[in-house]
């Protein structure tokens, strides 16, 4: 770990011993390595942002800081002691607040009360409602977090529930104050509001950590950004000695680790088209805000872009789905807007999505049943409503054997496969048939080095075969392995596009960062 | 093959060891009331299995437990937990018992109309909560609900418009040609109802393993995002797989009325639909199971009256064993705990997970 | 309807609804708290025998109350052992409870009293007339002169508001069966917040039981709760799961079964008023006249990561 200080006393926060130490942090569930001897310090007064992807282990750092959940190893130093937190109580005691990402409050109850919750104030044995309502008050004012206490939590705007989490945190006597993806569900308005309230909590003696995977904002309110990826911190840089492209290559590039024969790109004509698309993501918030794109049999376009920009709210309105708020999408020419997800199978779409078992498999259904999963009902495996076993299973064998899925018996459940075996089963029930478009939603993502491979050839395969192929990925190196066109998704629209020969990092990571050269989005 | 029995042997261990673990609650039961262990269960065992006459009655018992068994299990495979069986059967027995009376013609031709307008009551009875799931209602409350309601709706067609001349309140017998055969002699009061129960349980079993509508019913079971995916509706399998339930229970309704008793009585029966939920849970939700554990229960329900007889202990005994069986075959961790491995594997259709509010 | 007939029937309408509120007082902290309690007919009709029982072996009806409330609270405590920590379904933990308890006290039946179908009598709780209050023409009687339990069940009402609404435990309960993570990261117990709710659920359902078999009656009858458990859970529901939603809904389907026994002939049929309650909860469920919606929490199993 390496920390660029400029000099000594330079930052405004520095002296004693920093009010929170995380050492040689590790926790791993089952194989995965979630945290990877984590070392991160905090100091009194500091805005310190972490950043990383999602499932870079930062969340997972965060709720053994709050006691959710036990270190293996490692430890944890408050102003330069030891403590031992086992549980959120014992966090709290410490002094350590946490403002959660998905906020743990009770829609049914009022502010007052969702404050109070834990630790309310009574009079006897009976609630002191007054006692809370001016407690809450007292605080929204002393730190500029004007909420109503009387409200009913169900009925505030995001921003306003997420002052109550603050408030939560707050009225526990937070001296530290952890704030997971705070403005994952802000307007940038929101957004603005909640940073001028975090520098007035620094004027107030609390120290605060970041959580983020958006660039920009800790760029403007942090002091010192820390960057984990894979579980481990990758470098800790003072905000003011880096920008964005720095951050996003810190956060996204990896060595490279393969390189698969590709013979150049001979686009023909375009296959998939897509007008005007908007999109709205699962709170109901615009995802994508209007994106063109076409791509063209022959070619793979890769979309890059940092987690939760709405490239899965694209892929999957583009897979059929989710439905399209706006726009249209055409696949050879016929308009599938409104096709369902099966129908626009038909029309030679198929799909890998990103979360293996959840929407791409059954995960209790046998290999050879989630093959025909997107077939079931169409001959040969099935006559007149009845199902034909034996066909599926010599059609669940056949495409085993032709892309190498192993254990190779159709009868094993999709739920006994590793992880990387499993997306080889999707894969290859989705590329039978020669589709004419390929979405491929993170196709590599958590799947080991073999099987990578294996898929990377099976896309450039597909490719050279004449379909059209979108990939979303996450990994700029597998873009600039497979991709012939690359564009960068930033906040629901698409920043730039550029050919995959000429591409360089920085400029993806200036996209991705939300900069499109001299304008700021 | 051996895959498949190992399979079956797995799905097998929790409700074994379940009724092990309750048998042996029971003895302490017995000998702390001062009887004879051996002696009881020894009873309970002849007056179930020991002679044609106790399978007679264990059949006769099961009988009503397959279809009402069934009525859970397969809405299960859906993902939906059909509570109604109780309310589906008697909508069923009253149907049945209804054209029994009603309809002029030749005696089968009329059992076999019976018997279709009992399991189309069932399924009606089953739409309904069906249909309400997709205003919102969720079905393991509105199921329990209409129970009730056809409860008392069957009881006020038994004693209104149906109402026979007896001094027994409720319907008149069906005429003989239209009461359903019993299988032998031997069996005492077993009617053949019991083989259109190992019918309907092998049509369940291909309906929902064999066909592409049990595909899509099982997709929408256990991956609803998967099956949306594929294009399936999750809301119409879903009422599909609720209303064939209610299907099973009528069909169940109308054979015990049809067969067993020969008419609808005040009071009717009682508890064959709560007790279709101890069967299909003991059978795993799976055809075949419920056949099993349908045996089972009216195995036990046997056993007890003639344990009763032969020992004193009372026969009530039988209702405890089976909650205790019930108990331990749903409280997944408890029998890890006493059996020291962790079995997650083995608890699939063990338990309702998904909550009423959602 | 003459005075004297009204009377009668608010009287009879009153000790119908006593039991079904009990229990629906009971079901509404089992639920609140997230756990489903559809075991609240077993838990009357274990805590009504145990009741006469006690009542019976000690010469005492109030020690037979407190033997009802034990045994209420131990089926109680049964469900939320079986549901909360050893996570048994819900749904089938509250039937096989109503199950048990059929066959415990037909067993004990006869273990005790030599045969089934009646216990022996007991001394029931006897009417208490309040002075004052039971001379007010037409209301008075059938209001206040009732059993203590009866009284006990005008107190326990605006109790269990105050301890729902008023209190840091209630507080508590509310927020466990919404959102049990918010608890769970304040530091609470979620598994004793339910445990605790569950146990009042059969400790309450327990007092049901025991008006039944104590008070409207003085013997225990084999399945004398008849339905009653689901009666009561139908008022819970239809009460939207609060103290004076379940107490009124418990009062109204008490009317209505006094009437169908008691009243002047309407044209309803008795069947078609029996099917009231639960038609009405569907109703409910459904959305006329404000959905009732569960607390969010209902029937899931709470799994921390």
């Amino acid at each position: 770990m390496t920390d660029h200080e400029t000099g000594a006393g330079a930052t405004t926060t520095g002296g004693a011993a920093p009010v929170l130490s995380m050492e040689g942090i590790t926790k791993a569930f089952g194989d995965n390595v979630a945290n990877d001897h984590i070392d991160l310090d905090l100091r009194r007064g500091e805005v310190h942002g972490l950043l990383g992807e999602n499932g870079a282990g930062k969340s997972t750092l965060m709720k053994i800081l709050y006691g959710l959940y036990r270190a293996d190893s490692g430890r944890i130093l408050l102003d330069g002691e030891p403590a031992n937190i086992h549980n959120p109580n014992d966090a709290v005691s410490a002094g350590i607040g946490m403002v959660h990402q998905h906020f743990m409050l009770v829609p049914t109850l009022t502010v007052a009360e969702n404050v109070v919750l834990g630790a309310e104030p009574s009079r006897g044995v009976l609630l002191d409602h007054d006692q809370a309502q001016r407690a809450v008050t007292e605080l929204s004012d002393r730190y500029g977090l004007k909420v109503d206490p009387k409200a009913r939590v169900g009925d505030l705007s995001v921003g306003l529930q997420q002052r109550v989490e603050v408030l939560k945190a707050l009225y526990r006597d937070a001296r530290i104050l952890v704030l997971d993806e705070p403005t994952a569900v802000l307007t940038p308005q929101e957004t603005e509001d909640l940073f001028e309230v975090l520098r007035g909590f620094v004027d107030q003696g609390l120290s605060i950590i970041l959580i983020t995977h958006k660039l920009g904002e800790l760029l403007g309110v942090s002091d010192r950004i820390t960057v984990i990826r894979d579980g481990k911190v990758v470098d800790t840089v003072q905000a003011a000695d880096t920008d964005e492209r720095q951050l996003a290559t810190l956060m996204v590039g990896r060595e490279v680790v393969l390189q698969v024969e590709r013979s150049p790109a001979e686009p023909g004509d375009i296959r998939l088209d897509a007008r005007g698309l908007e999109v709205l993501g699962v709170t109901g918030a615009p995802a994508v805000r209007g994106i063109d794109l076409q791509v063209r049999s022959g070619e793979i376009l890769a979309v890059a872009g940092v987690d939760g920009n709405g490239q899965v709210e694209l892929a999957e309105a583009l897979a059929g789905i989710r439905p399209v708020a706006a726009g249209t999408v055409h696949v050879d020419g016929r308009d599938v807007t409104g096709l369902s997800a099966g129908a626009r199978s038909d029309h030679g779409v198929a799909y890998i999505p990103e979360d293996r078992g959840g929407k791409g498999l059954v995960s209790e259904f046998t290999l050879a049943e989630n093959f025909v999963l997107k077939r079931y009902d169409q001959a040969p495996y099935a006559t007149r409503g009845w199902l034909r076993g034996s066909e599926i299973s010599r059609y669940a064998l056949e495409r085993i054997k032709a892309f190498d899925v192993r254990p190779a018996n159709e009868q094993a459940t999709a739920a006994s496969l590793s992880g990387g075996n499993q997306q080889k089963a999707i894969v290859a029930r989705e590329l039978d048939g020669d589709p004419a478009v390929l979405i491929a939603n993170q196709p590599t993502r958590g799947v080991d080095v073999g099987a990578i491979e294996f898929i990377h050839r099976q896309l450039l395969a597909q490719r050279d075969r004449g379909a059209a192929i979108l990939m979303i990925s996450l990994e700029l190196d597998e873009i600039h392995q497979l991709a012939d066109r690359i564009v960068v998704m930033f906040g629901g629209r698409i920043m730039g596009e550029v050919a995959a020969e000429g591409a360089t990092d920085e400029q993806l990571g200036l996209w991705m960062a939300g900069r499109d050269g001299e304008n700021e989005q | 093959m051996t895959a498949q029995l190992q399979a079956i042997g797995r799905a097998l261990i929790f409700p074994a060891i379940a009724i092990i673990l309750a048998f042996a609650v029971g003895a302490v039961v017995i000998v702390a009331t001062g009887n004879n262990v051996i002696a009881a269960y020894g009873a309970l065992l002849s007056g179930g299995f020991g002679s044609f006459q106790s399978l007679g009655r264990t059949i006769g018992n099961a009988t009503p437990l397959i279809f009402t068994g069934l009525a859970v299990a397969v809405p299960f495979r859906a993902g939906l937990f059909n509570i109604g069986g109780e309310g589906q059967l008697f909508i069923g027995a009253i149907a049945g018992v209804a054209v029994g009376l009603l309809l002029p013609g030749p005696g089968p031709l009329v059992i076999i109309a019976a018997i279709v307008a009992a399991g189309l009551g069932g399924w009606l009875w089953g739409a309904i909560p069906g249909l309400l799931k997709v205003f919102g209602a969720h079905e393991v409350i509105t199921t329990i609900m209409l129970n009730f309601v056809a409860i008392n709706l069957a009881y006020w067609l038994a004693r209104n418009p149906l109402a026979g001349e007896g001094l027994v309140p409720g319907t008149n017998f069906v005429p003989d040609p239209v009461r359903i055969l019993r299988l032998s002699s031997g069996l005492g009061a077993a009617h053949y109802g019991f083989v259109l129960g190992i019918v309907a349980a092998i049509v369940a079993y291909l309906l929902i393993w064999r066909t592409t509508k049990g595909y899509e019913i099982r997709a929408v079971g256990l991956a609803p995002g998967a099956a949306r995916y594929a294009g399936m509706s999750v809301a119409a399998n879903g009422f599909l797989a609720i209303a064939l339930g209610g299907m099973f229970a009528g069909f169940g309704g109308g054979l015990e009325a049809l067969g067993t008793f020969g008419k609808v009585s005040v009071p009717f029966v009682s508890n064959l639909g709560f007790n279709g939920i101890g069967v299909a849970l003991l059978g795993r939700n799976h055809p075949a199971g419920v056949v099993v554990g349908a045996l089972f229960f009216g195995g036990l329900a046997a056993g007890a009256q003639q344990m009763q007889f032969a020992t004193g202990v009372p026969l009530d005994l039988s209702d405890v064993l089976l909650a205790i069986v019930l108990l331990f075959v749903t409280a997944t961790k408890l029998v890890e705990l006493l059996i020291g491995r962790r079995a997650r594997s083995l608890e699939a259709g063990t338990k309702l997970e998904g909550g009423l509010a959602g | 309807m003459s005075p004297e007939e009204i009377s009668a029937l608010l009287a009879s309408a009153v000790r119908n609804a006593t039991p079904l509120a009990f229990a629906a007082l009971g079901g509404m902290f089992s639920e609140r708290s997230g756990v489903i309690n559809i075991g609240l007919e077993g838990m009357m009709l274990g805590s009504a025998f145990a009741g006469v029982a006690g009542a019976h072996f000690s010469g005492s009806t109030v020690i037979g109350l407190l033997v009802a409330l034990a045994v209420g609270l131990l089926l109680g405590l049964l469900h939320a052992a079986a549901t909360i920590t050893f996570e048994a379904d819900q749904i089938i933990s509250g039937t096989a409870i109503n199950l048990l308890a059929v066959g415990a006290t037909g067993f004990l039946m006869v273990q005790l009293f030599g045969s089934g179908g009646t216990s022996p009598r007991i001394d029931r709780f006897a009417s208490i007339a309040i002075p004052g209050l039971s001379d007010i023409p037409i209301i008075g009687p059938p209001f206040f002169n009732q059993s203590a339990l009866v009284y006990l069940l005008y107190l326990l009402v605006p109790v269990c508001f105050y301890v729902l609404f008023r209190t840091p435990f209630g507080l508590r309960l509310r927020a466990v069966g919404e959102v049990p993570e918010a608890l769970d990261v304040a530091g609470v117990s979620v598994v004793r917040m339910r445990y605790t709710g569950v146990g009042l659920s059969g400790m309450l359902a327990g007092l049901g039981g025991a008006f039944l078999s104590m008070s409207l009656l003085s013997a225990f009858t084999e399945n004398m709760t008849g339905g009653r458990g689901f009666i009561a859970l139908a008022a819970l529901i239809f009460g939207r799961w609060s103290p004076v939603g379940a107490f009124a809904a418990a009062g109204l389907f008490g009317l209505a079964q006094a009437y169908v026994f008691s009243g002047p002939g309407l044209a309803i049929p008795q069947e078609f008023v029996e099917m009231f309650p639960y038609l009405l909860v569907i109703i409910a469920l459904v959305g006329f006249g404000g959905r009732a919606i569960p607390p969010a929490a209902l029937g899931k199993p709470y799994r921390p990561e």
